[in-house]
């Protein structure tokens, strides 16, 4: 029971983490490396609304704007010039991160940040203890996939960045203005990671490299996923549960590099990953 | 005068002018620590006791007339940066000493090049022990001093039998265990469990859920310091866990900023802040006065490092030079009594300690639950003369 609760909550955290780097991923056609950046604003976010005075849970609106904001100005800044050259794009991402925990570090000291938990405290579930966060961690995944999805499928916005994810010149020629289907999506993408930051603070120690440790195993799953949402969850859930299991079963150390070495091994097999397609 | 002895004059002149300046300038000590990396929490601290030793050396005249100076360079808390660091210091900047605090992949990187250069090198943080060099001396604890005195409260005062141990892959955590697991094993307990992570892991889920079936009486960790620390606790008060709990790795500083997951958690330290001695009182008064609002606690981490810029000063002073070779002859012999009592680095380059266990309180503060005087350190370098 314990291990099952373990392999679906790491799946869901997985997922919370993942989602943003996925949008960005699919209708740039880029990865965005500054990602794990984005996961640290976003949780440095709630130690501001915290000092401030504020509820922790404040945090999350705070921080989805805060990441969305920054997003845009590093859309504009950054990517948008580099459009005809995505490599150099991907490498900016990377030098941007840098920047980016470097300044954290400046502005908080590299000390970790106290925050109160957002949730803390054990539930009985059928004959186990269980911590009550990882179980809302579940329902937050859910609630992020369910809205990520209505988004998608249901938006006007969503349309456009399907279409753009599909082929972006025939979008671009059917007067769909993508340079804007880009940057909503990379404002809701850098949005969506600074919101995981917050989620993540009351299981990791806040400080400015606290985002790095996430940053591969997101690349990697998007890299599995490619574009498709639904293939994300999956990725997550197996991968997740490789994770979890071979970190009971073998060894914590190989546990941690299980979702890199089982990523890159699918992707041998087949090239296309989870999607379908 | 003829011409060759007016050459002879000459040269003999120049050469001690030179020798002269070598003898009058500063005296550098260097130290290489983690500004950034896992120990870029504490290396703060640990710079900062290293300036107040030398403003007060200096103040009071320096050492044999000359000035102390410190260089301080980035290890990055590993090995790689370890290299660097050592490498710029030793050869580039032409330190007299190295006296610092550092990770164990840090320290072992660097001990080459301590040999090659001739350093006298005082390490000043706690480690896993066993590591010798003639070179290398150690004011700070190893498992010997800092181990006995938890296994034995919990044994004895909370009756626990059965112990599930938690580290962070590196020689740190996997060596302060071993020793953990044989001394246990050696007093009548038994290790249910012993699990490690990668130093930048974070996610300790699976270990838990593995502590949780295993039901021990008691838990002992040894992560790396600073974020591993936080996210085990973290995680583990999420889980539910509030067993018997020692940290082998947690300073006062790092258990303030873990707040209310941190209450009840037990270490086992040369110094805690609250330890009663006109020294310690005299040294935090100083401490307070040098940096103000910037002061980061004093801890286990750092006074060593205080106290070994001292224990130099007086080995040079009683070497009569900075001459390598003199100054690890004299460096055993010399006592210096700090907050931490009277140091002598005289077990195998290793100083017996007085050990404090403590319990953190809800506030943050750290209470003394016992003391045990002069720990003796063991047989840590039996090949070092």
């Amino acid at each position: 029971m314990l291990l099952l609760l373990d392999i679906l909550t790491t799946a869901a955290i997985l997922f919370v983490v993942s989602v943003g780097l996925l949008a960005i991923f699919g209708v740039l056609k880029i990865v965005n490396f500054a990602h794990g950046a984005w996961l640290t604003i976003g949780a440095y976010c709630a130690v501001v609304a915290v000092k401030l005075g504020l509820n922790p849970w404040a945090g999350l609106p705070i921080a989805f704007v805060a990441g969305a904001l920054l997003g845009g100005v590093a859309e504009l800044l950054i990517i948008r010039p580099l459009y005809r050259r995505p490599l150099d794009a991907i490498l900016a991402t990377w030098g941007l991160g840098i920047v980016i925990g470097q300044l954290i570090a400046l502005a908080f000291g590299r000390d970790v940040q106290l925050i109160p938990n957002l949730m803390s405290g054990t539930v009985r579930v059928l004959s186990v203890d269980y911590s009550v966060y990882r179980l809302f961690m579940l329902f937050a995944a859910l609630a992020i996939g369910v809205l990520f999805a209505l988004t998608i499928e249901g938006t006007r916005l969503g349309l456009s960045a399907r279409a753009v994810i599909m082929n972006e010149t025939l979008a671009r020629s059917l007067g769909i203005d993508t340079d804007r289907v880009r940057l909503a999506t990379f404002m809701i993408g850098a949005g969506l990671a600074a919101l995981a930051g917050v989620l993540l603070t009351p299981l990791t120690s806040v400080d400015p490299n606290m985002g790095v440790a996430w940053l591969i195993g997101a690349f990697m799953l998007v890299m599995v996923a490619d574009t498709s949402y639904l293939a994300l969850a999956a990725a997550c859930l197996v991968f997740g549960g490789a994770q979890v299991l071979v970190s009971t079963f073998v060894s914590p150390v190989l546990g941690g590099i299980s979702v890199a070495v089982l990523a890159a091994l699918l992707l041998r097999i087949n090239p296309r990953g989870f999607s379908r397609a | 005068m003829t011409p060759k002895l007016f050459a002879a004059s000459t040269v003999s002149l120049l050469l001690a002018t030179v020798a002269q300046a070598a003898d009058s300038g500063p005296i550098v000590i260097g130290v290489p620590v983690g500004l950034s990396g896992a120990n870029s929490v504490v290396a703060p601290s640990v710079v900062q006791e290293a300036q107040l030793a030398v403003d007060e050396i200096n103040t009071a005249g320096g050492v044999l007339g000359r000035k102390l100076q410190l260089e301080v360079a980035d290890d990055a808390s590993g090995a790689a940066g370890a290299q660097k660091a050592f490498d710029s210091l030793i050869y580039q900047k032409k330190v007299d000493a190295l006296i610092s605090m550092e990770t164990s992949a840090a320290r072992n990187a660097g001990l080459p090049a301590v040999s090659k250069g001739r350093v006298p090198f005082i390490y000043t943080s706690f480690y896993e022990g066993h590591s010798c060099n003639k070179y290398l001396f150690v004011d700070a604890w190893v498992p010997e001093q800092q181990v006995p005195p938890i296994v034995d409260n919990f044994a004895k005062e909370k009756n626990a039998k059965t112990y599930f141990l938690i580290g962070s892959d590196y020689a740190f955590g996997r060596g302060m265990l071993g020793f953990t697991r044989s001394y246990i094993e050696k007093t009548g307990g038994k290790v249910v469990g012993e699990e490690y992570l990668p130093m930048d892991g974070a996610d300790w889920t699976p270990i838990l859920s593995k502590l949780k079936d295993a039901k021990p009486d008691a838990i002992i960790t040894s992560t790396a310091g600073g974020a591993p620390n936080v996210t085990l606790t973290k995680q583990m008060r999420a889980a539910g866990i509030n067993l018997h709990y020692a940290n082998l790795a947690v300073d006062e500083g790092t258990a303030k900023s873990m707040g209310a997951d941190a209450t009840g958690i037990y270490l086992s330290a040369s110094y805690v802040t609250g330890i009663d001695s006109p020294e310690n009182k005299k040294f935090l008064d100083a401490a307070n006065k040098k940096f103000g609002a910037d002061l980061k606690t004093p801890n286990d981490l750092s006074v060593p490092e205080y106290e070994a810029v001292y224990l130099y000063k007086l080995a040079v002073e009683k070497a009569g030079s900075t001459d390598p070779a003199k100054v690890i002859e004299a460096m055993p012999t010399v006592s210096f009594t700090g907050p931490r009592g009277a140091i002598v680095m005289d077990k195998q380059h290793h100083a017996p300690l007085t050990m404090y266990l403590g319990q953190v309180q809800s506030d943050g503060t750290v209470k003394v639950a016992a003391t045990f005087k002069d720990v003796d350190p063991g047989e840590q370098c039996p090949n070092l003369k």
